[in-house]
């Protein structure tokens, strides 16, 4: 069996004395994408945090592998380094620092942790205009502060314009069609979708079923109470879109099938 | 009913009550021998406790030639060097500009400590007439030279009406322990536009003091960046006065404190008529164990109708031991005026850090981007690009601890 792009082994995490994650297992191989779908407060965005290395909360067993490799111990840009990139539910505003320097720096930080050059300017411009004409990402968008002042719709735009940028392995979205309207969410969606790829995976945290029509997954899984607690075809949406999440509440499997 | 008690004199007050008496200031001296170095009693100089902090005054500096190398390059920009008070006027001015030494201080008699030395000790002044616009920017590079020195210097700049110019004015000098005390007097005439930055790059061991009066005359528009990045002891007046209707002013400073160092900038702003506006944005970074001081008074007076002013300070701490103090004052006489003042002191953000770390951003150039994302807002106005690519140097050289 080829090495899984992510492998989660019975994750703990709590932040100060709450358990949040109570066991998470959870395996996306390279050239799929798989749905976590929970209840609000069921755990996915903490997963998403802990994931990506998030200081506030300590994980106290279990295990998360990134292609291979253990990355609990690398700091967040470490493991965006190493091609883990998440799509932040609120993407921050940052006054003071412009977009494209933000993207430049982006770039060229994780390039330098590979060992590879630094992008030239002419090519780094290229680069972000090629990705930002599909996302309708204009100039005047990245002429302004990081996320400040940016409508709903312009955050995520502007979230999976890094992604492409920085080319991840492993993407995780967190809530990426929260806030955004059906052209928005068509918009964000064909972006993600134009990056799938044999190459990467990618992790789809949502709450509702709609997102997963604009996305199809290859694998949905029903987060409840720190973990998974379902796993099963992209039908399982529909199912938890009709029945609610009520009925997967009091059997817990022992985690999930890849 | 007070009862008198003589204050005790140190060796920096009878250095200084020396100096003064040497250069016939007898009544300056005479005041110095009575009331000392100001403490913290003093309410302008509240954070600021000269008697504690100025243990020592060296000799006062004689005229002498540069040695050191200018502390900042601005290409394209007019450079007038300035050695221990006297300007070299050899080079060709650009246009709209007529400069020449002049006897005295330009500043006007004020119940300050240091205004009255400048007054007395400031030998001449450099004075500089703008008429019209003058596409270059000014820089006034004045250095501190020799051995160990007490130096106090000069500089008024006129600028006529409608007159449109950007003047930098550095502090700087060779590694001694020097203490320089520098004076500028700014006349904006009606309706003209002007930008005029105090940078303090002064050297390590080196104390800074700096008095500055604004006087803005109607329908001008006056920007004001106050700098310091140097200098272990500094303390900078800002005295601003609008005195015809309808003017603007933008009162800015960036306030870069690192180990060791204390910096305190008082601006007190005088809305003497009706009708103008101010913009005062202050914002001070403290790092290892340092102070950062800011006191901002506004004052309205009772005719001052129709005054919109809004004064902000906005601190930002790296350090768990570093000191950040702020005392904004609004003293207002009249009744249909906009007032506002607002304090703010923090740490870098951890949810800003944390995003830019998520992106594979190391965090040492995280906080560098967060910090200088946090000065950009004084930077940003500073039209002049050269000018404005110098001055981010100097918080890029600040913030990796090269000066």
């Amino acid at each position: 069996m080829t090495t899984p792009m992510l492998e989660i082994r019975n994750l703990h995490a709590r932040i100060e004395d709450r358990e949040i994650l109570k066991g998470v297992n959870l395996i996306v191989p390279a050239g799929q994408v798989h749905a976590v779908m929970g209840r609000n407060g069921s755990g996915k965005s903490t997963l998403s945090y802990v994931l990506a290395g998030k200081e506030d909360y300590e994980v106290t067993e279990g295990e998360v592998l990134l292609d291979g490799e253990s990355i609990l111990e690398l700091d967040p840009a470490e493991r965006a380094s190493k091609g883990l990139f998440l799509a932040f539910q609120y993407p921050i505003e940052i006054p003071g620092v412009a977009t494209m320097t933000f993207l430049k720096a982006a770039i060229n930080s994780q390039r330098k942790a590979r060992g590879e050059g630094e992008l030239s300017t002419p090519d780094f411009m290229r680069a972000v205009k090629d990705a930002g004409r599909d996302l309708h990402i204009d100039a005047d968008m990245l002429k302004r502060a990081l996320n400040v002042g940016f409508s709903g719709g312009e955050k995520k735009r502007a979230e999976i314009l890094q992604m492409a940028l920085l080319k991840p392995k492993m993407c995780v979205l967190d809530e990426t069609d929260s806030g955004l309207d059906i052209d928005a969410l068509k918009v964000v969606s064909e972006g993600v979708n134009a990056l799938r790829g044999p190459g990467r995976a990618m992790l789809v945290i949502t709450h509702y079923q709609r997102l997963l029509n604009h996305i199809v997954p290859d694998l949905v899984h029903v987060f409840s109470d720190g973990r998974v607690v379902e796993s099963g075809g992209k039908e399982l949406a529909l199912e938890l879109e009709a029945k609610g999440y009520a009925g997967f509440d009091e059997q817990p499997t022992s985690g999930a099938a890849a | 009913m007070s009862i008198h008690t003589p204050v005790r004199i140190g060796p920096a007050e009878v250095k200084l009550i020396e100096q003064l008496g040497a250069r016939g200031a007898t009544a300056a001296a005479e005041r110095l021998s009575v009331v000392g170095l100001p403490t913290r009693k003093v309410e302008s100089y509240h954070y600021t406790d000269l008697k504690m902090l100025l243990r020592s005054v060296p000799e006062l500096a004689d005229a002498t030639k540069a040695i050191s190398e200018p502390a900042l390059r601005i290409p394209g920009a007019h450079r007038i060097p300035m050695t221990n008070g006297v300007a070299d006027l050899d080079g060709a001015e650009p246009q709209g500009l007529r400069s020449a030494m002049v006897p005295g201080s330009s500043l006007s008699e004020r119940d300050d400590l240091l205004v009255r030395l400048n007054m007395a000790l400031a030998a001449k002044t450099l004075k500089l007439e703008i008429n019209g616009d003058v596409g270059s920017v000014i820089h006034i590079d004045r250095r501190t030279e020799g051995d160990a020195g007490h130096m106090n210097d000069s500089v008024h700049l006129f600028v006529a009406d409608g007159g449109k110019v950007t003047v930098i004015e550095t502090f700087s000098g060779t590694d001694e322990a020097h203490l320089s005390n520098h004076a500028s007097y700014v006349a904006v005439g009606k309706d003209a536009e002007v930008t005029h930055i105090l940078l303090d790059l002064s050297a390590a061991q080196a104390t800074n003091f700096a008095s500055a009066e604004y006087h803005v005359a109607a329908g001008a528009k006056i920007r004001t960046v106050t700098i310091h990045a140097g200098s272990v002891l500094s303390r900078i007046n800002l005295f601003a006065r609008f005195e015809g209707e309808g003017a603007h002013g933008d009162f800015t400073g960036l306030n870069l404190v690192t180990e060791g160092q204390h910096s305190d900038i008082t601006l007190e702003l005088n809305h003497a008529v009706p009708r103008c506006s101010s913009k005062p944005l202050f914002k001070q970074i403290a790092r290892g164990r340092s102070v950062a001081a800011f006191q901002g008074k506004i004052i309205v007076a009772r005719d001052a109708q129709k005054t919109d002013a809004k004064l902000m300070m906005q601190g930002l701490m790296l350090s768990d031991e570093a000191q950040i103090l702020s005392k904004p004052e609004l003293e207002i006489f009249a009744d249909d005026v906009v007032c506002g003042h607002g304090s703010t002191v923090g740490a870098l953000d951890d949810d800003h850090m944390f995003y830019l770390s998520s992106r594979g951003i190391p965090q040492a150039e995280a906080e560098a981007m967060l910090v200088r994302g946090f000065l950009e807002e004084v930077l940003d106005p500073i039209a002049d690009e050269a000018l404005h690519e110098a001055l981010e140097g100097v918080v890029v050289q600040w913030l990796q601890g090269t000066k």
